[in-house]
């Protein structure tokens, strides 16, 4: 029984694998990220899923556009929040090929499907502000990861904090 | 999987003449928590010759005896108490000497004998009342040796539904995530007893919420492996995995209707997650929610007509319910800031939820019509991800009690809570599977 799951498993791993080339090579043409943006196993080659992947979520992710941060249960943009996006904003009309990606994340608390669902809002009230700024909503994709990939594993408050965050992923420019 | 060809009898229920109603003690005498029936679950006796499939009668023993462990009921007596030796005392009621089991103190006794032939095995197993002196029940499987976890499980259903009126809810399966393979969460499957666990997917990327066709065939749930969030349905017997809904953003938390034609899951619609219910293909049928809050994780009512799910349309999340074809929506939750993943149970009765509440995330109950709320975890690290059993009197769910995330069961007083999983990793998502046949 184990050797046949095993060989099953095996099967549908093989068969979403050439699912992902075949959405992969699509996504790349539609989006015409030209060389780059999109990586060989079709995630976006600096998304937090593919660091995460990778071991190295968390480490040298910095790039001229800043993450924002939210309070718990919330996806409302303070002052601060505001402030960073203005900058990210003027970043991308100097860059004005960029192309970028928008990640929601959430702390560990609470479930995994609303936390889903307020990485959502938490991207798209990004995206808005930035959109609001003039940069074209074009530009600009959302995802959510809930809380899936933390970057700070501790259970206390100042790492849940860092957690709450939107990140911009750059791919293309 | 082999149980699709399951060829396993239950060629005959030796009764003696005994109906369940017959039985000495039942639910009303005692309730799941109370672990005060004492039972002994003897291994079963070899009748083979050569002593061919030597640990079957173990194994047997073993399984029923984790099942009755995880019902609350009993009270199960150490084996190196007993006095018979298995493999040379009688099985039957007119040959067990009940005097050596009413010295250590059972109440009830199961005791049985098997023999092998080829790849089959032949089992007789037997429920007695010790104090009486007379059998309860008697059911003789035959099938496949491989099919040892179904036959005990099954065994153990037929002792719940003796002392209570009620089947027990153990001839089912888990599904479940963890993250005991590496890092990321992929699905698993497992018997109630905690065995023949079995990994379904690996994926090498964020998979959550598994959910289970009422048939107990087919798993639905939510990967990353296609760099979106996107619902699929993987076929259990033959590993056959298809997407059934690719939305831009999000397709979470889907749930098959209780007959299986359709799915209610969650979309995203302008950067708002909402409830639709789609068909087995895909396909929409109906936008069930349409705000600009958020509306995530539908629960069907049994007879199909309504979803329970979260919204934080309040301000902040709380559980309401909607007809599926449109009517009213109704707020189910008043207390607490933080309510969510709501699970209709079987019998219609109760959903559960959790609940932020002192200091942490714990499981609660609530009558449909939002009275009666009970609170059944407490102190004891986050509680979530509520799922029923099929028979309405237990919920598996995910606890961080002991570290990491395991998987426990609790009753409907929250008095009976017993884990299921150990070991390191994560494990989360718990979805409680339908009877097996």
């Amino acid at each position: 029984m184990a050797v046949r799951l095993r060989a099953v498993a095996v099967l549908g791993v093989l068969l979403a694998v050439l699912s992902m080339g075949c959405s992969a090579k699509k996504k790349g043409a539609a989006a015409g990220a030209p060389g780059g943006g999109v990586g060989e196993e079709g995630l976006a080659a600096g998304s937090s899923l593919e660091r995460y992947k990778q071991g190295t979520l968390g480490t040298g992710e910095e790039g001229p556009l800043k993450d924002i941060y939210f309070a718990f249960d919330s996806a409302e943009l303070d002052e601060q929040a505001r402030s960073i996006l203005r900058d990210d904003a003027s970043w991308l009309k100097d860059h004005s090929k960029a192309k970028v990606e928008i990640e929601g994340h959430c702390d560990e608390r609470g479930t995994v499907e609303y936390n889903l669902a307020l990485g959502t809002k938490r991207a798209g009230a990004a995206k808005e502000y930035v959109v609001a700024l003039g940069i074209s909503a074009d530009r600009l994709t959302t995802i959510s990861y809930g809380e899936e990939l933390p970057l700070c594993h501790e259970h206390n408050e100042e790492c849940w904090q860092k957690n709450r965050r939107a990140h911009f992923v750059i791919l293309g420019e | 999987m082999r149980r699709m060809w399951w060829t396993l009898l239950v060629i005959s229920l030796v009764m003696a003449g005994v109906r369940a109603s017959d039985a000495q003690v039942r639910g009303t005498i005692f309730g799941p928590g109370a672990r005060s029936y004492p039972v002994a679950v003897s291994p079963l006796r070899n009748l083979s010759a050569g002593g061919a499939a030597a640990n079957f009668g173990t194994q047997f023993a073993d399984i029923v005896s984790a099942d009755l462990n995880l019902s609350g009921f009993f009270k199960l007596l150490d084996r190196a108490a007993y006095i018979e030796k298995p493999e040379t005392s009688g099985y039957t009621a007119d040959n067990i000497n009940f005097d050596n089991w009413s010295v250590i103190g059972a109440l009830a006794l199961v005791k049985g004998a098997y023999s092998v032939s080829g790849d089959n095995v032949t089992a007789e197993v037997r429920l007695f009342d010790v104090y009486q002196r007379r059998q309860l029940a008697g059911v003789r499987y035959h099938g496949p040796l491989g099919e040892l976890r179904r036959m005990a499980n099954k065994f153990a259903d037929e002792i719940m539904k003796q002392f209570t009126g009620e089947r027990g809810p153990f001839d089912t399966r888990f599904a479940f995530v963890s993250t005991r393979g590496g890092k990321f969460k992929e699905l698993y499957v497992m018997s109630p007893d905690g065995g023949d666990l079995q990994e379904v997917t690996r994926t090498q990327t964020i998979n959550v919420s598994p959910s289970w066709s009422p048939d107990s065939h087919l798993l639905l749930y939510t990967s990353y492996k296609r760099r979106n969030p996107d619902l699929f349905v993987v076929d259990l017997a033959s590993g056959r995995d298809v997407l059934v809904s690719s939305r831009p953003g999000l397709n979470l938390g889907g749930r098959f209707s209780p007959d299986g034609s359709k799915i209610a899951l969650t979309i995203e619609d302008k950067g708002n997650a909402d409830i639709a219910v789609v068909d087995r293909g895909g396909n929409l049928l109906r936008r069930v929610t349409d705000s600009w809050a958020i509306d995530v994780s539908p629960s069907w009512s049994p007879d199909g007509r309504r979803l329970a799910f979260t919204s934080n349309r309040s301000g902040a999340p709380q559980i309401y319910i909607v007809g599926v074809d449109g009517g009213e929506t109704r707020r189910v939750t008043f207390s607490g800031t933080y309510n969510t993943s709501p699970a209709w149970s079987p019998k219609g009765d109760w959903i559960a939820y959790v609940s932020r509440a002192d200091g942490g995330f714990n499981l609660f109950i609530v009558k449909v019509d939002g009275s009666d709320t009970r609170q059944l975890t407490q102190a004891a690290g986050n509680n979530e991800d509520p799922s029923w059993a099929p028979d309405g009197r237990y919920i598996v769910f995910s606890s961080s009690r002991t570290g990491r995330k395991k998987l426990f069961v609790t009753d409907l007083t929250g008095a009976s809570q017993v884990q299921l999983t150990r070991g390191g990793g994560d494990d989360s998502s718990p979805a409680w599977s339908r009877w097996l046949e």
